[in-house]
């Protein structure tokens, strides 16, 4: 073993009460970066289970703004901004469908109404997701029905959530049934658009977070008049020869010259969907797709862990086509319900900055203490020929030795506070723990790089405090072993 | 050529507002082989003048050359590697490392050298020495396991480990009664006869001065005798 080890651990079992105190801050400090990183895992992957399972799927796609954009829209400072729809829609979803590890791609439309039952002055607040239920089915299985039933394809209707209702009917005195009409009032990009469709069923989310209480669903082109959106498909209309001399044939008189009676029930009946033959996209969906003006794409992947290098791979795709376009990971997805996780990870790395500097400065305390003490001996080193790197070295590898000793005793200890949590059984006893908690019970996950790094920060630590008083060694003159007794 | 020469040394030390002169301009040569002691009076200067010859201190003015070399203007890495090739060290207090055994202490100073020596001839080095200063019975035993004789012979093994042409020691008896120390002046004489390695040891016992083939008195920071035993009318 060489020297310098053999010294350093020497002196561990030597000075005693300074190793304690230096390794007991170097312990302690790895049982709060372990157990607290577990923690944050755990309730890190439950909140993406949770969010991504729910409405966030794994990649997030959308046109590009100035500025953040979620599931909820534009968040910008000076008020509402419109999000904008999705451009090329065919090729961003060919391209999203073609990315390597892509299993399922869902469209979306996001807006924002007043809803009522009909003949009710009380409205409530709701916060609507524009689907296609089948391929929407196909990506999240995030619901159950309680009452009613599910939208089918192609049908005009919506789902309120029964927390939602509950809460309607309690706070503001409306009542919602299942069957009747509810009356939307959305602004949009074109003034208040009034639509009223049926309720066809509640439902309740499968884990609840913050914002799923007040996402209600709703037919896509329903959401997209009430957002003054485009209907129907944005790729070149082809229409059949007879259709062309149809059109060639009609004057304009024909078709403004004589006034006709405007029914005006039917003025705000649902816009059609043109017909149409598209053009065949480069990759051709295995599903029917709506190829009207969508806000979102949200694809689910294989494993979750490739988010990062899809997202990557689809910014590539887009940028090399000029379409402006951008994925991103679930987080941007989820946009302020999501940043819980983040803060709570903020505070507890604040909270561990704090408990960094106050160890260095004990630490550092302790071993100016110890140089002191090992003055003659520093300095004995030195008259007998130890350069000033010995020493450095000498502290440095005393102060690693310290660290990797007292690390792995604190990386014991996590182990076994861990572990004792996990054999409590501790169930979570609401909804919000239960996502915090990954499941039921806490199962507190221990993630091997979180470990290393716990090592490699109390390490740091260590170093950091070391430099002042190695300083101090470096000073002590060799005629300072002339003088010890 | 001496392979100590000092030449007008003078060391200051500040006292708050005032100055001490504790070296007041001294001269003398120490020639190969020689076995002198610095004798004087505790505040005579004698272990000012041992620490400046072995490169621990400064000289506030004057010089000291080893084998011909000024040493004055060295920078600090280069007083060490020359402290660490060419001299050896033994303390009034031993100055042993506490953590480590009678063997690590001995061979401590071959391990601070960017030279290297083969591990075997080291460690046959290092045992002989050992077996040279009698202790080879207590070689696995760390210093506060010693006897004060034990330690100091131990601070004798290690200051010739790296067979350095110079031994300083200072007071190297003053913490041994007087049997042990005159068994260590002893010792230190025969290696000097085997080795022909050069002692200069700093000291106020009369008894252990007589053993010296040269003397150097000091008082009051200056040089009051000089002599030769041995080479009777040589004056250094």
């Amino acid at each position: 073993m060489p020297i310098l080890v053999r010294i350093a651990l020497r002196n561990l079992l030597e000075h005693k009460a300074k190793s304690f105190i230096i390794g007991g801050l170097l312990a302690l400090g790895v049982v709060i970066l372990v157990v607290g990183n577990s923690f944050m895992d755990t309730a890190a992957a439950g909140i993406r289970k949770t969010f991504t399972e729910n409405y966030t799927a794994d990649v997030f796609i959308h046109a590009e703004t100035t500025d953040p954009v979620s599931l909820f829209g534009v968040q910008s400072v000076g008020g509402r901004e419109e999000t904008p729809a999705i451009p090329d829609y065919a090729r961003v979803r060919a391209i999203v469908e073609e990315a390597d590890g892509v299993v399922g791609v869902a469209s979306q439309v996001t807006g924002f109404a007043l809803a009522a039952p009909r003949d009710s002055e009380e409205t409530g607040f709701a916060l609507m997701f524009g689907v296609m239920p089948d391929e929407y089915s196909r990506v999240f299985d995030n619901a159950v029905v309680v009452e009613g039933r599910m939208l089918e394809p192609g049908e005009e209707g919506m789902l309120l959530t029964k927390r939602q209702v509950e809460r309607m009917a309690e706070h503001l005195e409306v009542e919602f049934k299942v069957g009747d009409d509810v009356v939307l009032t959305g602004l949009g990009n074109s003034g208040f658009k009034i639509r009223a469709v049926p309720l066809v069923g509640l439902i309740e989310y499968k884990a609840d977070t913050e914002a799923t209480e007040f996402i209600s669903y709703v037919d896509a082109d329903t959401l997209r008049i009430l957002m003054g959106l485009t209907l129907g498909t944005d790729a070149d209309i082809v229409l059949a020869p007879e259709a062309t001399e149809l059109l060639a044939s009609v004057s304009d008189d024909d078709l403004f010259g004589a006034p006709e009676t405007v029914d005006l029930a039917s003025a705000t009946a649902p816009e059609p969907v043109p017909e149409a033959e598209t053009a065949p996209a480069a990759a051709a969906p295995a599903t029917v797709v709506d190829s009207g003006a969508w806000h979102f794409l949200l694809a689910r992947l294989e494993r979750p862990a490739q988010a990062e290098r899809v997202v990557k791979e689809l910014n590539g795709r887009f940028e090399a086509e000029g379409i402006p376009v951008v994925a991103e990971g679930w987080k941007a997805a989820a946009g302020p319900f999501a940043q819980s996780v983040d803060v709570v990870r903020i505070v507890f790395n604040i909270a561990i900055i704090i408990v960094a500097i106050v160890a260095v400065i004990i630490m550092t305390n302790t071993l100016v203490i110890s140089v002191i003490e090992r003055t003659g001996e520093i300095g004995t080193m030195r008259a007998l020929g130890a350069q000033k790197g010995f020493v450095r070295k000498m502290f440095l590898v005393e102060t690693v030795v310290i660290a990797a000793v007292f690390g792995l005793v604190g990386t014991a200890l996590a182990f076994g506070v861990l572990g004792a949590l996990s054999a409590m059984n501790i169930e979570a006893g609401n909804a919000f723990l239960e996502i915090l908690f990954a499941g039921k019970v806490l199962r507190p996950s221990v993630n091997p790089m979180s470990v290393l790094w716990s090592l490699v920060m109390v390490t740091a630590v260590s170093v950091v405090a070391h430099v002042y008083p190695v300083q101090l060694a470096l000073r002590i003159q060799p005629v300072r072993a002339m003088q010890a007794e | 050529m001496s392979i100590i020469e000092l030449s007008e040394v003078r060391k200051t030390y500040p006292l708050g507002k005032t100055e001490v002169q504790a070296v007041k301009g001294v001269s003398f040569r120490i020639e190969r082989g020689d076995f002198i002691s610095i004798a004087g009076p505790s505040g005579s200067g004698k272990t000012t003048i041992l620490n400046m010859i072995g490169l621990v201190d400064r000289p506030s003015g004057g010089e000291v050359l080893i084998e011909g070399k000024p040493t004055s203007k060295l920078a600090d890495r280069e007083l060490t590697t020359l402290r660490h090739e060419t001299l050896g060290f033994i303390f009034q207090s031993f100055n042993l490392i506490p953590v480590l055994n009678v063997r690590e202490n001995v061979e401590f100073p071959l391990l601070l050298g960017a030279k290297r020596q083969p591990k075997k001839e080291a460690a046959e080095w290092v045992d002989f020495l050992i077996e040279e200063v009698g202790l080879t019975d207590w070689k696995g035993h760390r210093s506060n396991e010693l006897s004060g004789g034990q330690r100091q012979r131990v601070a004798i093994a290690r200051a010739l480990v790296t067979k350095p042409k110079i031994v300083l020691a200072d007071e190297p008896t003053a913490n041994l009664d007087s049997a042990t120390g005159e068994q260590i002046i002893e010792l230190m004489k025969k290696i000097n006869r085997d080795l022909e390695t050069t002692f200069i040891f700093s000291t106020h016992d009369a008894k252990i001065v007589d053993i010296a083939d040269h003397v150097v008195r000091l008082r009051d920071g200056l040089v009051t005798e000089n002599f030769r035993r041995e080479r009777a009318g040589a004056e250094a």
